[in-house]
């Protein structure tokens, strides 16, 4: 018997819009702390958390047909208070709204109140680690029923989020980049501890009582999905950025640190960060094997 | 009320899928929508092996973890302590799918929504009906139907005799109960 | 809760209550349960209709209540009355209801035009063009031109033989040859009849050899197994495939495939020479046992047979001599196709020696034993209004060279030769899907592609029908009325298939219409002045039945007609005996008395081949069902188009579960998926009978899992004219090592 995964693309999308819209407003509220004169990337931030996550957002509805054909029946949602999932409307919804808001006050020139960027960020980090605890309380799962996938979602999310305001940046306003050193010092630490969490979650998992753990985890180190695991996951999203940023950040001159050619290596070495984000959340998902009653899942 | 439950024994199984076509059909279920699942195992070396069917189905749960997730309230225990599915009220999210650890829920190919057993006999049950569809379509007797309350009923007195219990223990509190 | 939910809630309360309340009253009255009905069908009545009918998923015909809601199936529930359904059906007779919708009906007759694509046509042309060219083929070569292949059903075996007889031919064939000719054959050499019963469920021991109740199902069969499981008698499965029926079972013997007959010697060769054989019995009805009794006592040693069937010769040893404890309650079930139906060179003298160690037993018409049951059939009709078609002058095609294969089956993989040669210029299919299924598919296809005619009556687009020029679209089982059917048993009875529901295609005929009207077009209407309905109260009341009492009651039971045990059966063999030896096979080419005969081919494991065998499923029997989405979706859900592989000969490949193999031999190679069991004999290879679909208008069907009849070369058993579908050796290896 093979198991059909139940969420495929577009749910793994959404997780990782969401993670993502919560981890930019994050890196831009850091940034108001740290760095305050990088307005522009400030803003970036403010402007990526709102429109990655409502895009998430309305890919979680075109997934969940019923609703989709029936969007009263998305009235029903804040019904079951001891559903993850309501919860997580209640997060993204408020999220949503404040990311709003506080994108069209930057956008149009006003002040943003220091609160509401800490609500924001507070809420934030609610959605990322949400998005961990959504597939976390599914217990028929070994790979998802930990506590350590919400942490592992969450480092991810503040990642991606970093890394899509730096590469943009990169882009627009490769001045402002430059005069980032704290962001990018704390940016550079991410993949190293969500490689730990991997490594982690990975031992875990294995050790789970059921077949099922053991074989979703066989699935990604030595499986079906060895090649996205290994390459796409591990090297493109993790090792890669992180040996790149070492460089660039403890081994190259000065000089060479701002030139164009470096800008391009960030890039890439941001673009890969977003790419293991997705690929996590992909894998994540199809990877998980239920425990089963009698003979476990191939 | 009565509080309905089933005994399947598997040692009378023979794993020919009478239970899942009588179901779908006498319930005008689509194709590729199937309320009960088998698991099959093969045990011991050739040539002295056996095999077991085990057909899984919604076990009617009382702790059950689809009704805790459902965000729309869609799954539910029912008043009669069947778990349901109000068909309008579901959005298609899965999230009970993925709850349920027997995975025996199952998306409705054309309205998107989740489907599972509703111990068809209760809703017909008014009405007279012998038992469930999948009850009656067994051609050896493996399953029974009735009031697990009731310690006169068939199904109890065999789960007395046979010993049988829910194929996790205590995890669910389920309603299914199995001879292995 | 939803309004939905309501509806559906009402519905299933709805009908279930109408079955209830139909029960409770036992007739066939029309029930109204219009308030409930109406939720979900505002428009129609909402009245249920009841209607006793019989299946055609398979060969069993079980019968069932069929519940009609505003015209459209809505249940089907197996009648308690029918002996073989006894209240319940299997998964194919559910699932196979949905042929009536399919998408992949036939709708009108086609003809295939100069480009080979069929196009539709009226039925008047479709009939005046067979005609004119079966009338040029009488001209020019004779009747004996004309053929007919057909799966027996209650109209069709008597309309398609009603027609070829008045055509002149008696070229009538069966699928017989590709199911249980042999079997059939070789037990009418013996006891002289092609059948008998086990009375699995008081029996004492019951050994079954390739045949699973549980995979092949027949309700009442699958409730024998069990009972006598629950009795406490000894159930033995020889097999080279431990099948589902091991679920009652007490031991598996794993047999060689093919070496059936050897085991069956190695047993009788025990009960021979320790005395254990019931020779009172064999000396008052049978003749010729010294001769064969010398000839097993000298050759068939257990240690001989243990050699050949890979069974250890104490264990065959055991097993007769548990045999001769249980005897009489005891016996070797009949078995179907199975293991000697059709299988090998050697099936139909396995069949002769499973019927003499039964004799051996003692255990004919014995409570527990082996019996001969009694039947009933029509009388005489009325000759004016059903006048006698005169026999046909020349004798059935293949008679002469297959001497022992029965005549009411004929060999039709010999009359697939004789296409292929030019000796049969046009022929008839009738619920039959040769093509696919009755030997090497690519010579049946050049066989009946050198036909002058080629005429497929069928349901949907079968391979065969793919073959055809004209092709005539039947209405499904559910919207025609067919002739009664009599069955046989301990207690004998009738039964009816009776229209359902309306034809969802209207340009769709009956077989009697099909049959009727193409008689009358080919100037032999003569012969077909009746309805079907006519026919059937005439056939009936020749038996006191009257078609509505039929009608009301599904199945009506003769008992005073019942068999009883202990009666010494009348042998309808020549000799008025049980024949250890048969003067017929002797003239055939083969031994008097049975000996071993070796299988044509032998699998080989130093050269790494196996012997593919094939089988039925639960869900599954025949290419017909395989087009069914609901049963099809099972095997999809369950991978259970994969072919089984023993886990000693995997490990030797390196093959592991659910690997990609290349299935290969001199006639075909095709990839498939794997199962790696310890549930199958390692000189095998299992691959289920019915997939493999080559028709791409069976969409349902089409392209999954492999076709068995693919690998097997054409070639004919000697004497009985079988197809021998599993003489055929393959390889198999992992795709990409």
């Amino acid at each position: 018997m093979t198991y059909e995964p139940i969420w495929g693309v577009i749910i793994a999308c959404y997780l990782f819009l969401a993670g993502l819209g919560g981890g930019a407003f994050v890196t831009s509220t850091f940034l108001r702390w740290r760095h305050p004169e990088a307005v522009n990337m400030i803003r970036i931030g403010r402007v990526i958390a709102p429109v990655v996550v409502v895009i998430g957002l309305v890919l979680l509805m075109f997934d969940a047909t019923a609703g989709f054909h029936n969007p009263l029946r998305f009235a029903f949602l804040l019904t079951n208070f001891g559903s993850v999932m309501t919860w997580g409307v209640v997060f993204l919804g408020a999220f949503t709204v404040v990311a709003i808001i506080v994108a069209a006050l930057d956008l149009t020139g006003h002040n943003v109140p220091k609160w509401l960027d800490i609500v924001g960020a507070v809420l934030g980090v609610c959605v990322a680690v949400y998005t961990g605890c959504l597939l976390g309380v599914c217990k028929t799962f070994p790979l998802w029923n930990n506590a350590l996938l919400p942490v592992l979602f969450l480092v991810s999310a503040v990642s991606t989020g970093m890394a899509s305001v730096l590469l943009t940046a990169i882009v627009k306003h490769p001045e402002e980049f430059n005069s980032v050193g704290v962001l990018k010092k704390f940016h550079f630490c991410l993949p190293i501890i969500e490689l730990a969490l991997i490594a982690s979650l990975m031992f875990i998992t294995a050790s789970n009582a059921s077949p099922a753990g053991w074989n979703s985890v066989m699935s990604l180190l030595a499986g079906e999905y060895l090649l996205p695991f290994w390459f796409l996951l591990v090297g493109v999203g993790l090792v890669v950025p992180t040996a790149l940023e070492t460089w660039l950040l403890f081994f190259s001159p000065r000089e060479f640190e701002e030139s164009r050619k470096a800008h391009l290596i960030s890039a890439a070495s941001d673009a890969g960060v977003l790419i293991g984000g997705f690929v996590l959340r992909l894998l994540v998902l199809l990877a998980a094997l239920p425990i089963t009653m009698v003979v476990p899942w191939a | 009320m009565a509080r309905y439950g089933m005994l399947i024994n598997t040692k009378k199984c023979i794993g020919c899928y009478a239970c899942r076509v009588a179901c779908q059909r006498q319930n005008g279920l689509l194709p590729d929508e199937n309320f009960i699942r088998f698991e099959e195992r093969e045990e011991g070396t050739y040539p002295s092996v056996s095999v077991e069917h085990v057909p899984l189905q919604c076990m009617h749960c009382e702790d059950a973890p689809c009704a805790a997730v459902c965000p729309t309230g869609a799954a539910h225990i029912g008043a009669d302590g069947i778990v349901a599915v109000d068909q309008g009220r579901c959005i298609g999210c899965l999230y009970c799918m993925a709850a349920c650890p027997y995975q025996v829920r199952v998306r409705n190919s054309q309205t998107g929504a989740v489907d599972k057993c509703r111990f068809c006999v209760v809703s017909a049950h008014e009405s007279g009906t012998k038992s469930c569809n999948c009850v009656d379509a067994c051609l050896t007797g493996a399953r029974i139907f009735g009031d697990l309350d009731d310690p006169d009923s068939e199904i109890s007195q065999e789960i007395a005799r046979t010993h049988a219990a829910p194929i996790a223990g205590d995890l669910t509190k389920s309603k299914i109960f199995y001879v292995r | 809760m939803s309004e939905n939910m309501m509806t559906r809630r009402a519905f299933l309360g709805a009908s279930a209550g109408v079955a209830a309340a139909a029960a409770c009253a036992g007739g066939v009255s029309a029930v109204s349960g219009a308030q409930a009905f109406a939720a979900d069908d505002a428009a129609g009545e909402g009245v249920t209709r009841q209607v006793h009918t019989l299946c055609n998923a398979c060969s069993s015909k079980c019968g069932f209540t069929a519940y009609v809601v505003d015209g459209k199936l809505t249940k089907v529930i197996g009648d308690a009355d029918h002996p073989y359904a006894q209240g319940v059906l299997c998964a194919r007779g559910y699932g196979y209801t949905q042929i009536a919708y399919s998408e992949d009906r036939l709708t009108d007759p086609l003809k295939k035009n100069a480009q080979g694509k069929f196009e539709a046509i009226s039925w008047d042309q479709a009939y005046a063009e067979i005609a004119e060219k079966v009338k040029a083929i009488i001209d020019e070569n004779g009747p004996e031109a004309l053929a007919m292949v057909q799966d027996p059903r209650p109209s069709g075996k008597y309309y398609t033989k009603r027609f070829m007889n008045a055509l002149g031919s008696a070229n009538v064939y069966t699928h017989g040859a590709a199911c249980n000719l042999s079997k059939e054959a070789g037990f009418t050499q013996v006891i002289g009849t092609g059948n008998y019963e086990s009375d699995v469920e008081n029996s004492r021991m019951t050994m079954f050899i390739g045949r699973s109740y549980a995979d092949a199902i027949r309700p009442s069969s699958v409730a024998a197994l069990q009972k006598a499981h629950e009795n406490g008698a000894r159930i033995v499965l020889v097999d080279p495939r431990c099948n589902n029926s091991v679920a009652f079972a007490d031991e598996w013997v794993p047999i060689n495939p093919g070496t059936d007959m050897a085991f069956v010697l190695g047993m009788a060769n025990v009960l021979i020479t320790r005395g254990l054989y019931d020779a009172d019995y064999v000396a008052e009805n049978a003749v010729g046992f010294d001769e064969w009794a010398s000839y097993v006592r000298t050759t068939c040693t257990p240690e001989w047979a243990a050699e050949i069937t890979g069974i250890p010769a104490n264990t065959i040893t055991r097993l007769a001599c548990e045999f001769a404890e249980a005897a009489p309650a005891a016996s070797i079930e009949p078995s179907w196709r199975g293991a000697f139906g059709c299988a090998y060179a050697n099936s139909g003298e396995t069949a002769r020696v499973v019927c003499l160690f039964n004799t051996l037993l003692g255990c004919w018409n014995q409570p527990g034993g082996a019996l001969l049951t009694s039947s009933v059939s029509a009388g005489d009709l009325d000759k004016e209004k059903f006048p006698s078609v005169p026999k046909p002058e020349g004798k059935l095609l293949g008679q002469d060279v297959y001497p022992l294969a029965l005549s009411g089956m004929g060999s039709n993989v010999y009359a697939a030769q004789a296409a292929k040669g030019g000796q049969i210029k046009g022929m008839f299919f009738y619920n039959s899907n040769m093509a696919a299924g009755y030997s090497n598919t690519a010579y049946l296809a050049e066989a009946l592609g050198a036909l002058e005619l080629m005429v497929v009556v069928d349901v949907q687009m079968s391979e065969t029908a793919q073959l055809a020029d004209y092709v005539l679209p039947e209405c499904s089982y559910l919207e025609r009325m067919e002739l009664p059917e009599f069955i046989g048993g301990k207690v004998p009875c009738v039964a009816l298939r009776d229209q359902v529901i309306e034809r969802v295609h209207p340009n769709t005929k009956s077989c009697d219409e099909i049959f009727s009207e193409l008689a009358a077009a080919c100037g032999v209407g003569d012969y077909f002045n009746f309805t079907v309905e006519e026919l059937a109260e005439a056939q009936l009341a020749t038996v006191g039945v009257s078609l509505d009492d039929l009608r009301r009651a599904g199945t009506i039971s003769f008992p005073e007609k019942a068999f009883a045990y202990g009666s010494t059966p009348k042998w309808k063999t020549p000799t008025g005996k049980i024949q250890f030896t048969s003067e017929a096979c002797e003239k055939a080419g083969l031994s008097a008395y049975p000996v071993w005969v070796e299988p044509e081919v032998m699998p080989d494991a130093a050269a790494g081949t196996l012997r593919l065998i094939g089988g039925k499923q639960a869900h599954m029997s025949h290419t017909q069902t395989a087009n069914i989405q609901d049963l099809m979706q099972i095997t999809k859900d369950y991978e259970l188009d994969r072919v089984w592989l023993s886990t000693e000969v995997a490990e030797k490949l390196g093959i592991a579960d659910g690997d990609e193999v290349l299935v290969s031999n001199e006639c075909a190679e095709g990839k498939a998926r794997v199962k790696v069991t310890e549930r199958l004999n390692p000189t095998a290879l299992f691959m289920p009978s019915h997939y493999g679909c080559s028709s791409p208008d069976e969409h349902t069907a089409y392209g999954v899992g492999l076709r068995q009849m693919d690998f097997v070369p054409f070639h004919i058993e000697p004497g009985y004219g079988a197809t021998m579908s599993q003489e055929a050796l393959v390889t198999v290896k992992k795709v990409g090592a």
